[in-house]
Order: C-alpha cells, then structure tokens, then sequence
C-alpha cells in the first residue's frame, strides 16, 4: 500500500505541474486550452530529438521552456487573440472549440511525422530508485516532484514580487480595470499564455522519460482539467494540492478495485466534487 | 487640455451619442451631468478609451486620443475612476494602490505618492493590508480614486462616484476632490447627483438622450429654471 | 416551395431504399452504412450542441455504450431490436448518471465533464475488455448486409425526423433560446435546465441507437473502437463545418467527410482529418455559420442558424 501511495503522489505531482498550465491561461484570459496536452507531447518528442544529440532530458527543459514560449506567442497572435473581445462565455466555448481543432491537427501532424509508435526517452538512469524504509522511489518521479515544489515557488515569486507578475494577476481579476491602470491587456493575455505553453516542458520531459504516443495529449489534459476543476477555477495555488489529492485517491483505488478501473475513479471524484463542491476544493467561484 | 470634437457614438448599430463637444481646460474641474441613460457613462468611458468614437475627434495636450487602447491613453495623461469603483478584488489596499502606479514614471515616485495619497485618505494608511473586497463602500470609492492618483497623472475622469454612498460621505469625498484640483489636475466628472456636482464644478455640461443641451458655468446652471425643475424637482424661482 | 422540398426528400429516400436492390457491391453497401452511423451521431450532436447551445466533446462515450450493451445483449441471443432499445437505454443513463451533473455546472464544464467522461469511459472500456468479440459461427453464417443497412437508413431517419420534429416544435423554441441566450430565456420562464436534460437524454438515445448499430454491423472488433474519441471528434467538426444547428448541416458535414476520407484512404495517416482540422478552426474563428452560412444567400435550407459572432 505504501508503494502504491508513492507512486500516487508522484504522479500526482504530474497532474499538478500539467494543471498549473491549463489554470494559468485560465484564470488569466478565461480560455481552455485544449491542446495543452498535444504540446506536452510535442515537448516530449522535442526531448527525445535533443536526446539523440546527446543532451539529458532535463537539461533539455530550458531549451524546450524557450521554444514553447517562442510558440506560445506564436499561436496566440495568430488565433486566439481573436477570441479576446468575446464575452466571458463564449470565450470559453470557442477557445475549446479552437484549440479542439488545433489539438486534432497537432496529433495528426505529429503521426505523420513519427508514426503512431509508442516512445520512450531511455536515459541510463531510468530504472533507478531509492530505497526508503520499504519504499521504492523512482529517481525520476522524485525529480519530477522536486522540480514541481521549484517551479510552484518560483511561479508564486514571479506573480508576488515582480510588477509584471502582479500586472497578470490584476489582468485576471479584471481586465479592464487593469488596463486603466496602463496595463497593455492584450500583451499581458499574449505573455501569459506563451508562459502556460513554457510550463508544458517540465511534464513534456517527465512524460517523455515514460511513454509517449502523438494521440496520448488529451489523456493528460483530461487529468489536467481534472485537478483544475478540483482545486477550483482561478485558484492557481490549489493546483498541487489538488493534483497530489487526484494521485493518492487514483492510488488507493488501484489498490482497493484493482488497475483497470483507476480512471474511472478520476471520473467519479470529478462528477462527485462538482456535485457537492462546485467552487472546487479549494477554490472561489468565479463571477459569469 | 481636453478637446472633445462633435463625437458620434455606437453600441453595434444602436447610436447613442449626437455631435457630442465639450472641453475641459487646464486645472478646471467640469462636471457633466444628466439623467440615467443619457450616455454619460459612454461619454466618460470613450474619453478614456474603452470605446471608440464613431466619427469626430478628442484631444488631450495635443495628442489624439480617440484612437488609443485604454492602456495607452493612461500613458498619454488620462487616469479615470470607474463606475463601480472595479477594483481587485483579491488584491490589497497596498497592493491596489501599486498597480494604480504601474507606469514607469509612476513606479518612480511611488513611495512619495503613496504618503500623499495617505495623507488625503488617512483611512487607507489604517487599512493597506485588508482585502479591497473586504472594505465598506467609502472605503472602496476612496480607494478607487487614490488609485487613480497613484499614476500621478495630470488629468482625472470620475465616473459616478457619489453611488452607493452616503449624504456624509459624498460631502468628504467631494471636498478631497476640490484638494485634488487645487494641486492642478483638472477633472472631469459624470455625476447623477446634480446639487453635489455643480457645487463643486467650475462649468457644466448638461447631456440629455446623447445630445449636449446646456453648457455654462456651474452656478448659473445651478440656479437656472431648467435645472431646477428636471434635476433637483423644484420649481421655477 | 415546401412542396418541392418534400418531394425532393421523399425522392432521395425512395432512392436509398432501393439501392440495395439495384446495387450488390459490399463496397458501396458499407460505405452508406458508415455515412449514415455518421449522420446520426452527428445529428444527435447537432441536438445538443446546435439547437441547444451544449457543446458535447464526448459524444463517443454515449455512441460506445449504445455499441457496448446492444453487442452484449445480442450476442446472449437477445433480438437485434431489443438489443438496440437496450443500447439505447444504456447510453441514456450513462448522460443521465454523468451528463446531469455536468450540465448544472457552471460556465463551460459541460464540454469538458463530457470530454472527460469519453476519455476515461474508452481508457476504462479498454482496460475491462482487453479483447476483440467475434460473433458466434450462426450470427456469421445468417450475416446480411441488407438487414444491417435497412436498419441503419432507419435510425438516420428515425434520427433525423425526431431532431427535425424536436427543433420545429415548442421544445424547439425553448432549446433555442436556451442557446442564444439562457439567462434571458430563465428570465423568461423557461425552465433552461429540464429542457437541456430533454436535449441531452434524447442525444444520447440517438447517439446510443447508432452505436448498437455499428455493433450490429461489425463481426469481430475491440469493444473499446466505438470509445474512440475519433467518435467525439467526428460529430463535432461535421456538424460545425456542414452547418451548427442547421439540419442540412450534418448531413453534408458528413458526406464530406466521408468524402474525403475515401479520396485520402490510401494516403499516409489521416489527412482528411487535418483538412477538416484546419477548416475547422478557421470556421471558428472565422465562420461560426459554418458552410451553411456561406450558402444561406443562396438556399433558404437551414433553419435556426445562429448569426451572433463565435458561438453563442
């Protein structure tokens, strides 16, 4: 059980690092990315390419967090910007339905190019594990969880102590307001989400460093937009707790009913918190 | 000094404001003033650029502003108090206060601004780590204009301020309003209450279904028939 | 005019009914099956995201577990139109155990849950039923393509009709309001949240009818296919691209689809997808009609399309 619970939270704090990507873009601009995943996959395909030069996947993050950003930018300017003026509903609606769109062409592009095989990125240090009391801990799951604790810290700095960072948390709680105060909303909306694209490279590598496939985007935004309806929209500091709250439960009943039902329980932990919760975990409820 | 040059105005096809001109000269305050509906808020909310005029022009210090993103005229000289006060919420006192100072120059001088601003608001100095979403209405209107102080600009759009409040809090707000006009930054203020208003103004405008009707100095319009009777229900002298 | 449009229409399906009798190629036989499997899930679709405004991204769970229960049934020796009500039925509890709880969320939940919903439902259906299911040796024998396509043109028009009947009626009006606008609607009196469960539950039974027919139609295949989010996919981006709402709209969003498909089968990967992909995403940025809109000057076909900017 113990093992079962490591491997929950490291996962978890997969979840968590995928969820804080999809929650910045939203709490900033109200968009769903849907494609979040794909570019997750991209990153990792990005990691492995780097890898066949010789660079180690996690030294491949800053290179991936500049190209992610560089593309961010890119796909904003080009669409979704357009989608700014809409009201807060439709906002939501069309960006799913764009990035929907740019999700299938990402993943069709992505089979052409590689094909439809399984990857995986195989450093030397794959298999390796610590061994805590009676615990396995995989090297790479920990890193993955150190790296998320590094990155929360980091991203909390950013938005507190820095004038931009503070300017996109103003620009999320009202942008018109924001943009009184000689804020440049729209180059606010473009940094934010070229930074929610930079956020995919740590999973991008951790995801790599498994398995990969060009169809298997989707199933890490559904964990992903999970954990972010857990901890609640425009929550960004909930994330990790919630993700880690995803992993353990997912653990526990892998233990208890066994692996083919584990996403199953996501889907049930999903429907029952927004029965019950429908601010989320631990969020606030957003004005519509 | 602001130029407004016969401006149209449009919600899609609906228009709302006729040839609207009007001026505000340096270290004045004017006041415009009008029923609900009258298009003040969409005048005031063009002004400071989060609407495009139709047709027509409006000028600040020489600048063109009708053309100008919200951000931008902010960084021309603008800074305006809105309707409802829009502050953030989840922000502090201080922490509103700074983003009101976002510009560079303002960022500059901001440590010397925020003791002025505190100074004229003791109450917010008391209150810099509350929740803006937590103070009481005055609190948030005092608020919203010291954060638009913050940008230390030289010209100040007020959007219906006196809403929501209090007889008493409507007079101390609208005599800090006269402190800030004697330090030189004219304003520009929309107000449905009358009386408050042409009090303390030096001209004003009247706006009626999106047309200027009246415009002269803001006692004779006080004391004239057509205000007396429309706006403050009494009858002709 | 009405007059002419109905002839046309009884016309096209005199034709498709006797098209078996005139053609014999399997080929041609199994191509209108999959184009009408893909009219009615894209027309149960259309109820909920075009009239109604609710945007499913997870079509496929409803249209797999139609699938999954009518194979299930009919294989155990259950008759094939029993069978299906049975999928049918199925996939009507799924939207309502799921898709109620998702429809009272707030803002843009709706597509997501579902979305989640088909994603876990496939990876989930994968798990349980790692194998594919081969007919017993009489189903095999006894196997008529005739049977499988009569029925199919059945449930489109079955599909179709019901959506056609749903939108044109008072029902139809409440739905559509609800999409335009569901404040203004609940401001009015219209009872938004009974009408969407009415929306959602008569999808998912279309939805599901089609799945048990595709059960019906394939003799061995992985239960988890009818999952595959290619199924979510396929009605939203037919719909969206023939037409939102419109009643034409799906169904020349799938000819063209299946259209494409076919030209581009012998191509690498999925071509036809990234075309669709792509046209896609500059309908919503661009054309929120669809195509529909673009030939609406021309022919007053379409009913109830929506004119605002992006959807609404």
């Amino acid at each position: 059980m113990g093992q079962t619970l490591v491997y929950g939270i490291l996962n978890g704090a997969l979840y968590g690092i995928i969820a804080l990507g999809i929650a910045l873009v939203f709490g900033v601009m109200r968009y769903l990315n849907l494609a979040h995943g794909s570019f997750i996959i991209l990153g990792a395909y990005g990691s492995l390419f780097l890898f066949h030069l010789g660079i180690d996947p996690f030294a491949s993050i800053p290179v991936l967090s500049i190209v992610l950003f560089v593309a961010g930018a890119i796909l904003f300017k080009t669409s979704f910007s357009r989608l700014t003026t809409f009201s807060e509903g439709n906002k939501i609606k069309n960006s799913l339905l764009l990035s929907f769109g740019l999700m299938l062409l990402i993943e069709n592009l992505a089979t052409l190019i590689w094909t439809g095989d399984e990857r995986s990125i195989t450093p030397p240090y794959s298999g390796l594990t610590f061994g805590i009391f009676d615990l396995r801990i995989p090297f790479i799951g920990l890193a993955g969880g150190i790296l998320a604790l590094v990155l929360i810290s980091f991203l909390h700095l950013f938005l507190t102590r820095t004038y931009f960072g503070k300017s996109i948390m103003a620009v999320s709680q009202d942008h018109e307001a924001a943009s009184l105060m000689g804020i440049n909303v729209n180059r606010t909306f473009l940094i934010s989400f070229a930074i929610s694209l930079t956020l995919a490279s740590i999973p991008s590598v951790l995801i790599g460093l498994k398995a990969f496939s060009p169809t298997g985007g989707i199933q890490w935004f559904n964990k992903g937009i999970i954990v972010v309806m857990l901890s609640g929209i425009g929550n960004i500091y909930g994330v990790l707790p919630a993700g880690l709250f995803l992993g353990i439960i997912e653990a526990i009943s892998v233990f208890i009913f066994g692996a083919p039902y584990r996403e199953v329980t996501g889907l049930a932990l999903f429907v029952l918190i927004m029965i019950l919760y429908p601010t989320g975990l631990f969020g606030i409820r957003i004005e519509s | 000094m602001l130029n407004v040059e016969h401006i149209d105005v449009h919600y899609g096809d609906l228009q709302v404001l006729w040839g609207v001109s009007l001026e505000v000269k340096e270290g004045e305050i004017v006041a415009l003033v009008g029923s609900n509906g009258a298009g003040k808020t969409t005048l005031i909310r063009t002004i400071a650029g989060l609407h495009k005029p139709s047709s027509g022009k409006i000028t600040y210090n020489g600048n063109i502003m009708n053309n100008q993103s919200p951000h931008k005229v902010v960084t021309l000289g603008i800074s305006m108090v809105p309707e409802g006060r829009r502050l953030f919420p989840k922000m502090t006192v201080l922490g509103n206060l700074e983003m009101g100072a976002f510009l560079r120059k303002a960022r500059r001088e901001k440590d010397q601004t925020l003791n002025w601003v505190y100074e004229i608001f003791p109450v917010l100095s008391e209150r810099a780590q509350q929740i803006a979403g937590s103070l009481s209405g005055g609190e948030q209107q005092m608020l919203a204009i010291a954060r638009a102080l913050m940008a230390k600009n030289g010209f100040l759009l007020l959007d219906e301020i006196s809403l929501g409040l209090s007889p008493l809090l409507v007079k101390i707000i609208f005599d800090v309003i006269v402190k800030i006009n004697k330090t030189g930054i004219s304003i520009f203020i929309v107000e449905q209450n009358v009386p408050m208003a042409l009090k303390v103004a030096d001209r004003a405008y009247i706006l009626e279904s999106g047309h200027i009707v009246a415009e002269d100095v803001a006692k004779k319009l006080l004391n004239s028939d057509h205000v007396r009777e429309a706006y403050l229900g009494m009858s002709p002298i | 005019m009405r007059l002419k449009i109905i002839f046309c229409v009884l016309l096209i399906i005199l034709f498709l009914t006797l098209f078996p009798l005139m053609v014999k190629s399997e080929y041609l036989l199994n191509l209108l099956i999959m184009f009408f499997l893909y009219v009615t899930i894209a027309q149960s679709w259309n109820l909920l995201g075009g009239v109604t405004g609710q945007i499913s991204l997870g079509h496929s769970a409803f249209f797999g577990m139609g699938a999954l229960i009518t194979r299930l049934f009919w294989v155990e020796k259950v008759p094939i139109l029993a069978a299906l009500m049975g999928g049918g039925v199925s996939s009507m509890l799924l939207a309502g155990i799921v898709g109620i709880p998702c429809l009272r969320m707030r803002l843009a939940y709706f597509p997501i849950g579902t979305l989640a919903l088909a994603i876990i439902a496939q990876i989930a259906v994968g798990n349980i039923f790692p194998l594919p299911g081969s007919l017993p040796s009489e189903y095999i024998v006894a196997y008529s393509i005739s049977s499988r396509y009569y029925l199919a043109l059945l449930v489109a028009l079955l599909t179709i009709s019901l959506v056609y009947g749903m939108t044109r009626s008072r029902t139809g009006l409440a739905l559509v309001a609800i999409r335009d606008d569901e404040g203004a609607a609940e401001a009015m009196g219209v009872k938004t949240f009974k009408y969407k469960v009415l929306a959602l539950l008569v999808s998912s039974l279309l939805a599901g009818l089609g799945g048990g027919i595709y059960a019906y139609h394939q003799v061995s295949y992985y239960y988890y296919t009818p999952f595959e989010l290619s199924w979510s996919f396929l009605p939203t981006l037919t719909t969206f691209i023939g037409g939102l709402g419109t009643m034409v709209g799906p169904i020349v969003g799938s000819m063209c689809f299946l259209a494409l498909s076919e030209i581009f089968a012998i191509s690498l990967g999925e071509i036809h997808i990234l075309i669709f992909g792509f046209t896609f995403i500059l309908i919503v940025l661009f054309f929120p009609g669809g195509l529909m809109s673009i030939t609406q000057r021309f022919h007053p076909f379409s009913l109830m399309r929506s004119k605002k900017k992006g959807v609404s």
